[in-house]
């Protein structure tokens, strides 16, 4: 979420055309939820008292974060569709705050609420009413500016974006409700839209006018292949049941889809962050690198082959309920997330 | 006072650190002129609106006309009607980017 945050901060003023309301804000949010999710995480596994002083503390930043969004927003004098995800998918951020909320004073003992019931609305708000809504949109901008895809409809896009919010609303209000119609449905149209998001993406990819398949490109090809496996497990878990499949399609959402369009992102934003800090002003005075110059290969090859490999061997052990497969898949992950570490620093370093 | 060419190669020192090429073998630079007081005129587009350096390219473009000898001016028109697109770059950017 910080890294999602942070790139918020770097992308919105890009995408809506306007500056920040208070950037000086996100001085404020990055160590609010920094500290809130350390202490979560202390309160998860050991210490249950710094749960909801964690958890306020993460809301607080989180609540800081969607205000200013929002006034950001209010800058803007001509909607479109990036705009108008943006604007939905924080809405549902602020809904699945306040769900957090009232979860967290259920918690507490403070009021008398189905906790269980509520958390499925307040995961679907934040995981696809925010981050999968804000990725769809941000998608509109990014994937054809660094491929340079021109001419593709962004219908399908409208559709999807429509789609997915649609079942958020019905899986919130199923939530509410206890209706497993309206909790159906909603998983129908969700998947629906992600298919439909998923040709959108298709067609950016045909349009590219730049074919070279970089770090960048792999990480999004496996990313959006990932999102097709976490659909069709979530889809045969419907019709069998089996709920393995269930988790195993979760992670291929978190592990596969976000974390691999985060890290494929990185490989873009932080090379362009340093460049412009520290090559631009030099530009015409002495030769500078491109971007792509930035990139250090080696690491870069190994953090994806590393993480890929580690995706695919944990789906496959949440699958065979295997123990020792997990233990494999996790040590690829953790190499992976080594070769990253190097990969940020070389770039963060790059003189 | 400049021809057209003339400023075009001189803009053509503006490189795009993300795909590497000038501004005019990408098809970028529309038109320019240049008056015979010395006040120029640059037409150009971004491969997208929503490019992060948006402001500096145009910078660029300003400083590498200022260069020439007895400019005074640079006006720089930021157009995004024709909408580029890949066919306006030159065979050999289309060829390299299509590799």
């Amino acid at each position: 979420m910080m890294t999602i945050f942070g790139a918020m901060a770097q992308l919105v003023p890009v995408v809506l055309e306007v500056g920040h309301f208070g950037v000086e804000l996100f001085y404020a949010i990055w160590p609010l939820l920094a500290i809130g999710t350390i202490m979560m995480a202390f309160g998860f596994t050991s210490y249950p008292t710094f749960l909801p002083f964690g958890g306020t503390i993460v809301l607080v930043a989180m609540m800081i974060f969607v205000m200013e969004i929002f006034l950001t927003i209010k800058k803007v004098k001509k909607f479109n569709l990036v705009i108008s995800s943006i604007l939905i998918a924080n809405i549902f951020l602020l809904f699945g705050i306040i769900f957090g909320l009232v979860m967290a004073l259920g918690y507490a003992g403070m009021v008398d609420v189905d906790i269980n019931a509520l958390l499925k609305g307040h995961v679907f708000l934040v995981v696809i009413g925010y981050i999968v809504v804000i990725i769809m949109g941000l998608s509109v901008v990014l994937l054809p500016m660094f491929g340079l895809s021109h001419g593709f409809s962004k219908k399908p896009l409208e559709i999807a974006i429509f789609l997915v919010s649609i079942s958020v609303i019905m899986v919130v209000l199923s939530s509410l409700s206890a209706s497993a119609l309206l909790a159906y449905g909603g998983y129908i149209l969700a998947s629906a839209g992600l298919l439909i998001y998923f040709y959108f993406i298709y067609t950016i990819h045909k349009t590219r006018a730049r074919k070279e398949i970089d770090i960048y490109a792999k990480s999004l090809l496996f990313a959006y292949f990932s999102l097709i496996a976490s659909l069709s497990l979530a889809l045969i878990y419907f019709a069998v049941g089996y709920e393995p499949l269930l988790l195993a399609s979760a992670w291929m959402m978190f592990f596969g889809f976000f974390a691999f369009v985060i890290t494929g992102h990185i490989y873009k934003i932080i090379p362009f962050l340093v460049w412009f800090e520290r090559f631009s002003p030099l530009v015409g005075k002495q030769k500078v690198p491109m971007l792509a110059d930035m990139l250090p290969a080696r690491s870069s090859s190994a953090q994806l082959l590393f993480c890929a490999l580690g995706v695919v061997v944990v789906a496959t052990a949440i699958l065979l309920q295997d123990g020792l497969v997990l233990k494999a898949g996790a040590s690829f992950l953790l190499m992976g997330a080594l070769a990253l570490l190097r990969s940020v620093f070389y770039m963060i370093n790059y003189k | 006072m400049y021809t057209k060419e003339e400023l075009f190669l001189a803009i053509s020192t503006v490189i795009d650190p993300e795909v590497g090429f000038n501004l005019v073998e990408m098809g970028l630079i529309y038109d320019a002129s240049c008056d015979e007081d010395g006040n120029a005129y640059v037409k150009m587009t971004l491969s997208t609106k929503a490019c992060p350096m948006h402001q500096l390219i145009q910078q660029w473009v300003k400083e590498a006309v200022q260069k020439m000898a007895g400019i005074k001016s640079v006006e720089i028109d930021l157009v995004w009607e024709p909408e580029w697109n890949i066919t306006m770059a030159d065979e050999h950017v289309k060829k390299a980017l299509s590799r």
